[in-house]
Order: C-alpha cells, then sequence, then structure tokens
C-alpha cells in the first residue's frame, strides 16, 4: 500500500502513523508529533474529544469552511475504510500459506523413528566385540609390563656398578659436570643400599667423586683458568654439598694477602711517579712499575669481579676489600706527602690511585669507591697544599739560618747581603713555584680533580694567607722579638735570642719589605689572573701587606734596639766602673770610645749590605714619631749661671757659647720615625746611643777631671759620628746634651782648654792610625 | 697624640727626679717632690691640688740640705716623708718630719727624725711599710738591703736586720709586695730579686738585665711589672717567673719607671726618656688567657693596649706618682723639674 500510495504521500504517511500508534502500546512514544496545543484540533491524537473539537469548529468556523471541512472528512473516512480491508485481506493470505507448511513438515518426520532403532542396535553389537578383544588379549600385556619393570631395575643396578668407571670417565675428559650429575643421581640409592649390596661400589664412587673435588678445588683455586670455568666449579662443589665458604674465606684471604702487594710504598712511590710519568712519553717502556702496578691492580680488580661472580653471596667483603685498598691507597701517599714532594710526582701518584679506584669502581660499582676516595682525595689534597706551604716555609728559614753560623764574617764579608738576596729568592721563587705547581694540580682534570677545582682554589687561597701570616709570626721568632706562644719554649727562645744575631734581624726586615712589595703582588696577580671564576675570598693581599709592613718595621725596630742595646752595654759599663767624683786627669780618649764606634761601624756595615740608600736630607721634621727633646730653657739659664762664676774665663766662655747657640737653635728632633734607608737607620741608632750617654751621665757625679774626660770623648767622638749620621743638627745638639748633662752633674765645671783638647785627640788618631797599621785592621776611621 | 692642655704644670726651681703621693693626706690630693741639684740649696716642695682640679698650689716649700735621689711620703703621717740624698760624693737617707705651723714660718725647715746611716754605698731607695700604720721601713744600697724600726716619738732608727745582695749585683731600686708585707723586690744588674724579711733571704729571682722600675699590682696577687732600658714593660706573673705574661713596648728610648694604678686593675703608667708618659691597659683578661692567641691577634692587642701618650715634656721624665686619694689622677715630673698633673678619665676604657 506504501507503493500505491507514492503520489499521495502526505496521505500514505498519515496512514501508517495510525496503525503503527494502533499497535503500539504507549502512544506518547509513537506520536511524538502530537502535542497539546494541537490536540484541540488533531483528530489523530490520543486525546482528541470529537465534542470539543466540534464546538471549536462551530464556533470558529462559518459555514463554508464547516461544509468543506464536512466533505473533507467524509472523503478521508471513505479512504480509512478501503485501507482497513485491504489490511485485513492481506493477513488472511499469510495466514493460509502457514497452515499449509506444517502440514507439509508432519508429512516428513513420519518415517525416522525406523532407523533410529536400527542404529541402536548396531551400536550395542560394536561394544560387545571390543569386550571380548579385551579379554583376551589382558593376561599378556601384564606380562609385558612386569618385564618392562625389570629392565628399568637392571638398568639403573647397572648404572650404579657402572657408575666408578663412568666417573673415571668424566675425570678423564674432565667433564666434571656429567659427573657431577651421575653421582647426585645415584646418590639416594646409594645412601640407602651402600652399607649392603653396593658397598664396593659406593666406595670406588666415593673415591672418585674426592678426586673430582680435588680437581675442581684446584681449578677453583687456578687463576689461569676462565671465570666462567672456575664458577661452574664453585656451582658444582656446592652441589656436591662440599663447604664453599670455608673455601670462599680461603679465596678471599688470598686475595687480602694479594692486597699487600698493590700498596704503593711511600719509599718507591716518587720512583713509580717518575715511571708513571716517563712510561706516558715513551709507550715503548712498557715494564716501568707503574705498568707493573697497573696490571697488578688489573688482576686484582679481575680477581674481584670474577669472585663476584662465583660467589655471589660476598660482595660485602669485596667491598671491604676495595675500600681498604683505597684507604691504604690514600694512607700511603699521606705518608709519601710527608717528604717533600713536586706537584708532578704527587700527581702521578693521584693518577695511579685514580685509575685503580676506576677500575675497582667499575668491578664494584656498589661499593661507592668513587665517593669514598673523593673524600680521602679531598684530605690528602688538603694535607698536600698545606705541607707543601710548610716545606716552603722551613726552606726560607733554612736559607736564613743557613749561613749565619760565623758571625765575624758576617759583619766583615758581604754574608748579610748573600743572605738577603738567598732568602728572597727562596720567597719570590718559592712561591711562584709552589703557585705553578698548584697550577698543575687545577689543570689536572683527572675525574676527581674537578670536582675539587672550587675547594682547590680556596684551599690554596686560604693556604697563601695562611703561610704569609705564619711566616711574619716565624720571622718574629727567628728574630726573637716574640717568644713562641708555649711558655716553656718561650724560655728557650729568650735563652737563644741572645745568640740571634743582629744582621739577621735586619735581614728579616727587609725580607718583609720585600715580601710586602713584591712577593704579595705578584701572588695576588697570579691568583686573580688564574681564579678569576672562582668566588673565593680567603686570600687578601691588603691585609697582608698590612701585616708584613707592619713586621718589617717592628724588625727593623728590632734591630735598632738589640743594636744599641749592645751599645748600651759597653756605655754601662764604662760609667759603672770608675769612681767619677775622684777621676783622675784625662790623658787620652777613652777606649770605649773606639768600641762605640766599631759596633757603629758594624751597623754601618750590616745596613750597607741590606737597606737601600736613602736620598740624603739634611733634618727632617715632616716625620717626626712623637716629641723631641730640647734644651730647657732653665737649665741653660742656670748653668749659664753656674758658668759665670766659674773661674777659667776661656773655658766659661766657650761652654757658654755653646749653651747660648743651643738656646737659638731650632727645636731639635731625635726620636723620628726609622725609615728603610741605610742613613735612617744609622742615624737613629746614633741618635739612641747618644741619648743613652747622655742618661748614664746624667746618673753620675764628675768632679773636674770626670768632666774633662767626658768633654775629650765628645769632642772626638763628633766628627766621625758626624761622617756617619744624616743628620749633623741632631747630632750636634745630642751631643752638646751630653756635655750639658756632664756640667751639670760636676762638681767643678772647668773644661778643658781646646790647645789641649786638640793635642789629645790628634794623639788619639795617631794611635789609632799606627794601630791600623799594626794589625792591618780597621777599627776607626776618621 | 694629646697636646697637653688639660695638665696642670708646676715649675720647679731646679732639675728634680722624684715625686711621691702623699697617701696619709684624706683630705687633699698632694704630692712631695724634692729638686736634684748639686750645687743649689736644695728644696722640698709640698704640692696640693685644689680642690677645683685646676690648681696646684706649693702648699709648703723646704730647704733640703742634699740634692734629693729618691723621695718617699709615710703612708701614714702625712708630715712624714725619707728621702735618699747624696752630696755629690757620699750618699745619705733620711726620715723627715714637716714642723708644724709651717705655713707661718717664712723659712720653715725640716725636723730630721732619724737617720738611716748603716750604708756606706750608693744609696737607692727608701720603702715604707706598704699599708697601715707600721714602723718599719726599708733601704737598699747597691749591695745590702736593711730592715729598720722607726720610733718616731724618739726620732730614731734601728737596723732589724740586713742582708747582702753580693757584690755583683748592684741594685738599683725595689717595691714592697702589698699582698705580701713579707716580700720585697729589688732590682739589680742582672735580675729582679726577691727576698723574704722574715728570713732576710733571697728566695726568689727573674733574670732579667737592666731593669729600672719594678711595681706590684696592688689589685692582683702575684703580678708584677717590670721597666727595663730598651725592651720595654713587661707583667710577670711571680707563680711563674720563668717568662712574662705580657709585653708591652714602652717608650722609644728608656723606660724608666712604671706604676700600676691603685684602684683601677691593669692600668699602667710609664714614664720613659722620650719625654713621654704612657698610660695602659694591661687588661686582666688578657692576662690570663695569653696563650692560645694567634700572634697576629696579640699585636693587634697590643696597639690597641696604648691609651695614651702624654708628650707635652721637655725632658726626660723620671717622677711618676698615682695619686692614692683621687686614682684617676698622676703626677709626672721631668727632668726639668716641671711636674704637671693629668687626669687619665678622658681615656679610660669603659670604666
Amino acid at each position: 500500500m506504501a507503493t500505491e500510495a507514492a503520489p499521495m504521500d502526505e496521505k500514505a504517511k498519515r496512514m501508517r502513523d495510525l496503525l503503527s500508534s494502533f499497535y503500539t502500546p504507549d502512544p506518547s512514544i509513537s506520536t511524538p508529533t502530537s502535542s497539546i496545543s494541537t490536540s484541540f484540533d488533531n483528530i489523530n491524537g490520543p486525546s482528541f474529544d470529537a465534542d470539543q473539537y466540534m464546538d471549536l469548529m462551530i464556533k470558529k468556523s462559518n459555514l463554508d469552511v464547516l461544509l468543506q471541512r464536512h466533505v473533507q472528512m467524509a472523503a478521508e473516512i471513505k479512504n480509512l475504510d478501503t485501507d482497513l480491508q485491504m489490511l485485513v485481506y492481506e493477513n488472511y493470505n499469510k495466514f493460509i500459506s502457514a497452515t499449509d507448511t506444517i502440514k507439509r513438515m508432519k508429512s516428513n518426520i513420519f518415517g525416522m523413528e525406523g532407523n533410529m532403532d536400527q542404529l541402536l542396535h548396531k551400536i550395542m553389537s560394536v561394544q560387545s566385540r571390543s569386550d571380548g578383544v579385551n579379554t583376551s588379549l589382558f593376561e599378556k600385556r601384564e606380562h609385558i609390563e612386569k618385564l618392562h619393570r625389570t629392565r628399568n631395575l637392571l638398568r639403573k643396578v647397572q648404572f650404579i656398578y657402572d657408575l666408578p668407571a663412568r666417573l673415571q670417565k668424566c675425570i678423564k675428559s674432565e667433564a666434571y659436570g656429567d659427573a657431577v650429575r651421575f653421582y647426585t643421581g645415584a646418590m639416594p640409592i646409594l645412601k640407602v643400599y651402600g652399607d649392603t649390596s653396593f658397598k664396593d661400589c659406593r666406595r670406588a664412587s666415593e673415591e672418585a667423586i674426592e678426586t673430582i673435588i680435588k680437581n675442581l678445588q684446584t681449578k677453583l683455586f687456578s687463576d689461569s683458568e676462565s671465570i666462567q670455568a672456575r664458577a661452574e666449579a664453585a656451582v658444582l662443589l656446592k652441589q656436591l654439598d662440599v663447604p664453599v665458604d670455608s673455601l670462599k674465606d680461603k679465596l678471599l684471604e688470598k686475595l687480602e694477602q694479594s692486597l699487600d702487594g698493590l700498596q704503593i710504598n711511600p719509599d718507591e712511590a716518587s720512583k713509580l711517579a717518575e715511571h708513571n710519568v716517563s712510561s706516558k712519553d715513551e709507550e715503548s717502556n712498557n715494564q716501568g712499575p707503574a705498568k707493573i702496578h697497573e696490571d697488578a691492580v688489573r688482576g686484582f680488580s679481575e680477581a674481584m669481579r670474577a669472585y663476584r661472580e662465583i660467589f655471589p653471596d660476598s660482595e660485602e667483603r669485596l667491598f671491604k676489600l676495595a675500600r681498604a685498598l683505597t684507604t691504604t691507597h690514600f694512607e700511603n701517599m699521606e705518608l709519601y706527602i710527608r717528604k717533600r714532594v713536586s706537584a708532578a710526582d704527587f700527581l702521578g701518584i693521584f693518577r695511579i690511585i685514580w685509575e685503580d679506584v676506576v677500575l675497582m669502581d667499575e668491578v664494584l660499582p656498589e661499593a661507592a669507591l668513587s665517593d669514598l676516595s673523593a673524600e680521602a682525595a679531598q684530605v690528602t689534597l688538603k694535607q698536600f697544599v698545606a705541607r707543601t706551604f710548610s716545606h716552603l716555609q722551613q726552606d726560607i728559614s733554612d736559607t736564613l739560618l743557613k749561613f749565619d753560623i760565623n758571625q765575624k764574617e758576617v759583619v766583615d764579608g758581604e754574608v748579610l747581603k748573600v743572605v738577603l738576596e738567598a732568602s728572597g729568592k727562596a720567597v719570590l721563587q718559592g712561591t711562584t713555584d709552589i703557585f705553578q705547581e698548584f697550577r698543575q694540580l687545577l689543570d689536572e682534570n683527572t675525574g676527581i680533580f674537578v670536582k675539587m677545582n672550587d675547594l682547590l682554589i680556596d684551599w690554596i687561597q686560604k693556604g697563601f694567607q695562611d703561610f704569609f701570616r705564619s711566616l711574619e709570626s716565624h720571622f718574629l721568632v727567628l728574630s726573637g722579638k716574640t717568644s713562641s706562644s708555649n711558655e716553656t719554649e718561650g724560655l728557650v727562645e729568650g735563652k737563644s735570642s741572645e745568640k740571634i744575631h743582629a744582621g739577621l734581624i735586619l735581614v728579616l726586615a727587609q725580607l718583609s719589605v720585600v715580601i710586602e712589595q713584591k712577593v704579595i703582588p705578584r701572588i695576588a696577580e697570579e691568583i686573580t689572573a688564574s681564579f678569576s671564576g672562582g668566588n673565593s675570598q680567603a686570600f687578601i693581599p691588603g691585609e697582608l701587606c698590612r701585616v708584613f709592613h707592619a713586621a718589617s718595621e717592628k724588625l727593623l725596630q728590632h734591630y735598632i734596639d738589640t743594636r744599641t742595646q749592645k751599645i748600651s752595654n759597653v756605655l754601662r759599663k764604662r760609667f759603672k766602673t770608675p769612681n767619677w767624683v775622684k777621676h783622675k786627669e784625662p790623658r787620652e780618649v777613652h777606649m770605649y770610645v773606639d768600641m762605640l764606634l766599631q759596633q757603629l761601624e758594624e751597623v754601618g756595615k750590616e745596613v750597607k749590605q741590606i737597606l737601600p740608600q736613602g736620598t740624603f736630607r739634611k733634618h727632617k721634621r715632616s716625620d717626626s714619631n712623637g716629641s723631641n727633646t730640647t734644651t730647657s730653657s732653665r737649665s741653660t739659664t742656670l748653668h749659664s749661671d753656674k758658668m759665670a762664676r766659674s773661674n777659667s774665663q776661656r773655658a766659661r766662655s766657650q761652654l757658654f757659647e755653646t749653651h747660648l747657640a743651643k738656646l737659638f737653635k731650632q727645636k731639635v728632633e731625635i726620636f723620628t720615625k726609622v725609615e728603610f734607608t741605610q742613613e735612617s737607620v744609622v742615624t737613629t741608632t746614633v741618635k739612641l746611643c747618644l741619648k743613652s750617654l747622655q742618661e748614664y751621665v746624667r746618673l753620675q757625679t764628675f768632679n773636674r777631671s770626670g768632666f774633662q774626660q767626658i768633654q775629650l770623648d765628645i769632642q772626638f767622638l763628633k766628627a766621625p759620628l758626624k761622617e756617619t749620621v744624616e743628620d749633623e743638627a741632631a747630632i750636634d745638639f745630642l751631643l752638646d746634651e751630653v756635655i750639658v748633662a756632664a756640667s751639670e752633674r760636676c762638681l767643678d765645671v772647668t773644661p778643658l782648654e781646646p790647645p789641649i783638647l786638640d793635642k789629645l785627640i790628634q794623639a788619639k788618631l795617631a794611635k789609632s792610625k799606627e794601630h791600623n797599621n799594626n794589625n792591618n785592621k780597621t777599627t776607626v776611621s776618621s | 697624640m694629646q697636646g697637653g692642655s688639660s695638665g696642670i704644670g708646676y715649675g720647679l726651681k731646679y732639675q728634680a727626679r722624684c715625686i711621691s703621693d702623699v697617701k696619709a693626706d684624706t683630705d687633699y690630693t698632694s704630692f712631695l717632690t724634692g729638686t736634684l741639684s748639686l750645687k743649689e740649696e736644695n728644696e722640698v716642695h709640698l704640692l696640693r691640688l685644689s680642690s677645683g682640679g685646676s690648681e696646684l698650689i706649693c702648699e709648703g716649700l723646704f730647704s733640703h740640705p742634699n740634692e734629693i735621689w729618691d723621695l718617699a711620703s709615710c703612708p701614714f703621717d702625712q708630715r712624714i716623708f725619707s728621702t735618699v740624698f747624696s752630696t755629690g760624693e757620699s750618699y745619705g737617707a733620711a726620715i723627715w718630719q714637716i714642723p708644724e705651723l709651717y705655713g707661718q714660718l717664712n723659712s720653715p725647715q725640716l725636723e730630721r727624725v732619724a737617720s738611716l746611716d748603716a750604708h756606706v754605698g750608693k744609696i737607692n731607695c727608701v720603702l715604707w711599710w706598704p699599708s697601715g700604720r707600721c714602723d718599719k721601713l726599708i733601704s737598699m744600697d747597691e749591695q745590702n738591703i736593711f730592715l729598720w724600726s722607726l720610733d718616731c716619738s724618739n726620732k730614731s732608727a734601728e737596723v732589724l736586720s740586713k742582708d747582702s745582695a753580693g757584690m755583683l749585683h748592684s741594685l738599683s731600686g725595689g717595691a714592697w709586695d702589698p699582698h705580701d708585707v713579707n716580700a720585697v723586690a729589688a732590682t739589680g744588674e742582672s735580675s729582679v730579686q726577691f727576698w723574704d724579711l722574715r728570713t732576710m733571704k733571697k728566695v726568689n729571682s727573674i733574670e732579667r738585665a737592666h731593669v729600672r722600675g719594678v711595681d706590684y699590682n696592688p689589685k692582683r696577687e702575684h703580678i708584677l711589672i717590670t721597666a727595663e732600658d730598651e725592651s720595654g714593660i713587661h707583667v710577670w706573673d711571680l707563680r711563674k717567673a720563668k717568662a712574662p705574661v705580657q709585653e708591652l713596648p714602652g717608650h722609644t728610648h728608656w723606660t724608666w719607671a712604671v706604676k700600676c694604678n691603685p684602684e683601677y686593675d691593669g692600668l699602667i703608667l710609664s714614664a720613659g726618656t722620650d719625654s713621654a708618659v704612657n698610660l695602659w691597659y694591661a687588661s686582666a683578661s688578657s692576662t690570663n688567657n695569653k696563650a692560645p692567641e694567634s700572634p697576629v691577634e696579640s699585636t693587634r692587642e697590643r696597639v690597641n693596649l696604648l691609651l695614651n701618650s702624654y708628650t707635652d715634656y721637655e725632658d726626660s721624665v723620671y717622677g711618676l706618682a698615682w695619686s692614692s686619694r683621687e686614682p684617676w689622677v698622676f703626677a709626672s715630673l721631668s727632668y726639668d723639674g716641671r711636674v704637671v698633673i693629668e687626669s687619665v678619665k678622658p681615656f679610660l676604657p669603659r670604666l
């Protein structure tokens, strides 16, 4: 009907919808198009109310429309009627054909029953026949089975009887694996019947097995065998219930013993290092000890690898062994660097150790050897740095002390100069060398070193800083200025300090200057040049310069102190011994003047060797250190009063003149700052001595002759002192001061007449000249 | 450096070496000083610091027969003092009493209480019993040490005991231990020696050459300070006298005298022939833990130890005395006869 309704599509669709809605239980689903809004005028909707529809229609439409509607509706109803009729016919047709088909099937099934019965009968007969066959063959089969079992048993017996022979054969062909398999297979039987039927057999096979075990053990122990073979041997031994653990212990012990051979003997280390370096150059020379060592370690690590495979449970022991080797390596290294070692040698050894560690690390990565050795390496390296510095300090102090044996020579010869030059060189060269060595360390790119680079830079800087600091305190100790901190030692130092030669102190002072001005800037330069990347600030050149500057000044002061102390002793003896109140008339210039001049000459000589010549300046007032001593006006006037009463007119006027002159003289500075020049040091020494002289004079009381003696001595001193000294005004002033002091402490001031003074001085000069000629030795040159 | 404007000056007529604090004067801060003139009439001046502390007044001026090398005021009677004097050829020591009503006399004469006339050689110093009323005295010459008993009312002194140090030692000065009245230190040619007064025997010595001045620390037992010609000032602990516990650089030339402050522990004053007086602070803590210090630290510390240097002097300073009444005040005396009173207050660290 659908095909038929193709032209009247609208209509057919509605039809189908209606029909389907009729068959479908739920109308809301099948007619989704129906809605409440259209429900009133939708005739097809389920909720269609005819009366309502009619009311609506009548209300809404006029007659024409109603009529038209009526006609339309009548036509539709007619259509629906015919459609329904057609449907009924179709259904009926189908029903009839179904009835026909069922009738046909019934007739076909009817003949099957007879065939089925026939089939059942035949199967029954087959079964009975097969039962017959079974029963007839049963006996024979049982027999065969029995025979088979016997044969198996016999074969086993045969196997056991054959076992010894078989084992022997296996031993011969070294097929230990088979042998062990055979033996273990036969084991249960042997265990049960071993004591009865198979006694001999068992004994024989056990013997064979023993030889097998023996062979396996030798195989296990022999290093020439492959690891595979040895591992197999170990497995076999284990299968044979041989106590493998004790074997393992034995093996490991052996391995441990071999450690001794691997150690780097500190005594031979240098040789090793040398060869290591040289063998790199010439590949042909493979028999160097380094190579031997390397092979040994390689062997060791191979062994470890083997044991590790053979005895998987032995790892702990092996770790321990490897660690022990590493530690002893580093311990030996420490011993080794206790002696002097160059960085190259150090590196050589270090490389060897590192190679060893790498080798072992490959075998036993879990042992964390690289961590361990990194730690140890840090310690060692740090120690190496520290030791290198202490060696350098030792070197420097050796150079300083080497020459200072014969003091006489020191003064006369150029020894001080030599010492200064040598030690200066030692410091400069030493520090640069050290630096170069450290550069070598830094350039090294062995695994650990790369990691430690920053640390190393830090250590080096810190090392330099500490080195210079300790050098400074060492200088002070050497000079006897500070006794070392230990008190008992302090006593020793105190004693020896008197033996310390003054020249050495001067050398130390100048050396400090050299360090301050040359060495430290140079090192600072090198450090900034090399470690510009590093952010470590351990090396502070400014601070060190200050330290050494202070040290140099301190040492120079100490030098002057020691020198003046010596002269003071001369003076003290001079003034303590005679009774000045009962002094005899002066006959000649006193001896002590010679000693004084000699001492000053020594100072001059020492200073000339060490210190630079200063620009000659008459008298400085700029850098005065503290106050000065001038004549006190009152004492001068007092003195002039005294003079006025003095009886000797000429002498009086002479003295008076000096005093008057002093009144108008400028304030003279006595205690000026010492500079690092020959003149400054000599001048300071002379000044201090003259001041001491004045103080000694002030403590005495003189009679006329005593005063005259002082006058004479001072007069004599004037010329040679002025010659040696930069600051003439100060010397003049101080010499005058001595005279003034003497006159103040004199009971009867009567100066010597100038002619007599002259005569005595000339006599002294002549005498000293003669003395010079006689002894060919310089004492005073004037 | 300090300009010296704070100091109060006073000029003596002649040169002088010694000045002493009048300890027994509790009402005023006063000092006694004596001149050293070989040929002139020597004088003893009694100086008093005015109550405002701005002026130094000459309270008394007494003529003294000879030049005075040492002067010490009696610790319990402000009118009594001792001098060591020299005629140029011989030496003498005497105890003097300032006359009562000396202000009203025109030229008051000193009363000689006693002469300590057992000496033959050059007498160095007279030491009074360090504290309290006791009539014991010590006098030293170059070889001998005498213990005297002084009787003021009878105007006599007698030797209780004596000991000879021997020819070689040539004693030069000394100090009486304020903590142990039986101990006396004497400086000699090559060592500082210690006597026990009960047995009058030498008990101990510090081997140290050329010690000029010596003083006990009145605040801490066993601590002794020495001043040496060239090698500065040393602080010693007498229980371990082998090495000094502390070292101060001293003066540019000789360090002549050294005095511990009577009240503030560690405050040391030194006078030198470089015409300067230096004020040091040698703290007790640094004295105790000197050992662990690194040399550098101690150097730095040494620099800080010098609190001030008074340099306003024209000549060597020999005389030095703290006031016991006002312990921040000291008197110094330079050879040209100039007394300068200074206060250390501005330089004290956290006191």
